[in-house]
């Protein structure tokens, strides 16, 4: 059940998390585990940034690092970043919808 | 296997998907730069080659070409009191329906219900019993079986059906590429006796848009399709409509519903 969940809300949540600052793929990753989704596998990591990207929400760059191969870095376009805060607006609206009926479940229990 | 192999594999697959070479190039070589930086195996850090690339081609896929504009909506079909009988079998009683450019309708119902026989009095390839059928001057058509010659191949298919519409045939092999790779199949040179049922319904889809038609007819698509596949119908489908064509397709999955502009429900046949 979760790991349907994450797919419907992966993009959202890499949204969210780009808009806080930009980042590279396995530190999404770990910043996704911080946050309490569980390890999510690179499979499925991956294509979802790829489609960001070819949505035109999220644009890419290589960094070079003097201690470490090079990087490639995600960061939000001004798409991106509208298209983050009008998600997490409609997602905020929905959780407050099945909280409400998730709630009359808690109460008959 | 090892690095190098599941590289290689990856971008095998992904040229099989029909995702451009320059652009699977690029994806193969970001694919081990990130495994490099991560000093994970590839296989652990992104799983099997195969199925990554899948995904990665699913979600590369650019929507296809811009089509070319069209006249919107004009009356592509127009059925009134259609009726089919088989003897005294009533396969269809009473279709009605208006269909214009630009606008997708979804035929459903029970299997025997008509809807195949509905698509073939559409096509013109069955004779109503009763009613009247017009339709557009240029149609497509991907029936569910019977639709393409097991002793062509797909370039072959793509340069005779091109011959139909007054193609050539370079033309034709470039348009039918194009159309297959939106649909995640790259045409080799296989004759289509030899492909999967769900390769041989592609090549189907593909013939029915060769020509730009002004009404497109479908018959269980899916049929035979991956699921990622299937979700490129629906969008192509999508594609065709705002390209301004009118599409019927039957279906039998209720979800695809909400988008489309009709819904023509069969009832079945009954003996009388």
């Amino acid at each position: 059940m979760r790991k349907q969940w994450l797919h419907g809300f992966l993009d959202l949540s890499l949204l969210c998390l780009l808009a806080e600052r930009r980042d590279y793929g396995l530190g999404l990753g770990q910043r996704l585990a911080e946050a309490g989704f569980g390890d999510i596998p690179g499979g499925t990591l991956y294509p979802s940034l790829l489609r960001l990207e070819k949505q035109g929400l999220v644009q890419t760059d290589w960094e070079t690092s003097t201690v470490g191969p090079r990087r490639k870095y995600f960061d939000l376009t001004p798409d991106g970043r509208a298209a983050a805060a009008a998600r997490a607006a409609e997602w905020r609206e929905f959780r407050a919808a099945v909280d409400r009926v998730a709630a009359l479940a808690e109460e008959t229990a | 296997m090892n690095a190098a192999e599941w590289h290689a594999a990856c971008d095998r697959r992904l040229a099989e998907l029909g995702v451009d070479p320059r652009e699977a190039r690029r994806l193969a070589d970001d694919s081990a730069a990130e495994a490099l930086a991560s000093g994970l195996h590839p296989a652990e850090l992104f799983g099997p080659a195969t199925a990554y690339a899948t995904s990665l081609a699913s979600a590369a896929r650019q929507p296809l070409a811009a089509p070319l504009a069209r006249a919107r909506g004009p009356v592509v079909l127009r059925l009134a009191g259609v009726t089919k009988r088989y003897r005294r079998r009533e396969v269809l009683r009473g279709v009605d329906l208006v269909l214009r450019g630009g606008e997708v309708a979804a035929v459903v119902g029970a299997n025997g219900s008509g809807k195949s026989t509905l698509l073939g009095v559409c096509a013109g390839s069955v004779k109503a019993s009763g009613g009247t059928v017009e339709r557009a001057a240029r149609i497509g058509y991907a029936p569910q079986q019977h639709g393409v010659a097991p002793y062509l191949t797909p370039d072959e298919h793509f340069r005779l059906f091109g011959a139909v519409h007054g193609m050539g045939a370079r033309k034709a092999v470039a348009t039918g590429t194009r159309l297959a790779a939106g649909l995640g199949w790259r045409p080799r040179d296989t004759v289509a006796g030899k492909l999967s049922g769900g390769t041989q319904q592609k090549l189907n889809v593909v013939l029915g848009e060769l020509d730009r038609p002004d009404l497109i007819l479908l018959d269980e698509p899916y049929q035979g399709f991956d699921q990622d596949s299937y979700l490129d119908l629906w969008a192509q489908v999508y594609a065709w409509r705002d390209a301004g064509a009118g599409v019927l397709v039957v279906t039998h999955l209720l979800h695809d519903l909400d988008k489309v502009d009709h819904v023509l429900e069969l009832q079945g046949s009954e003996d009388r």
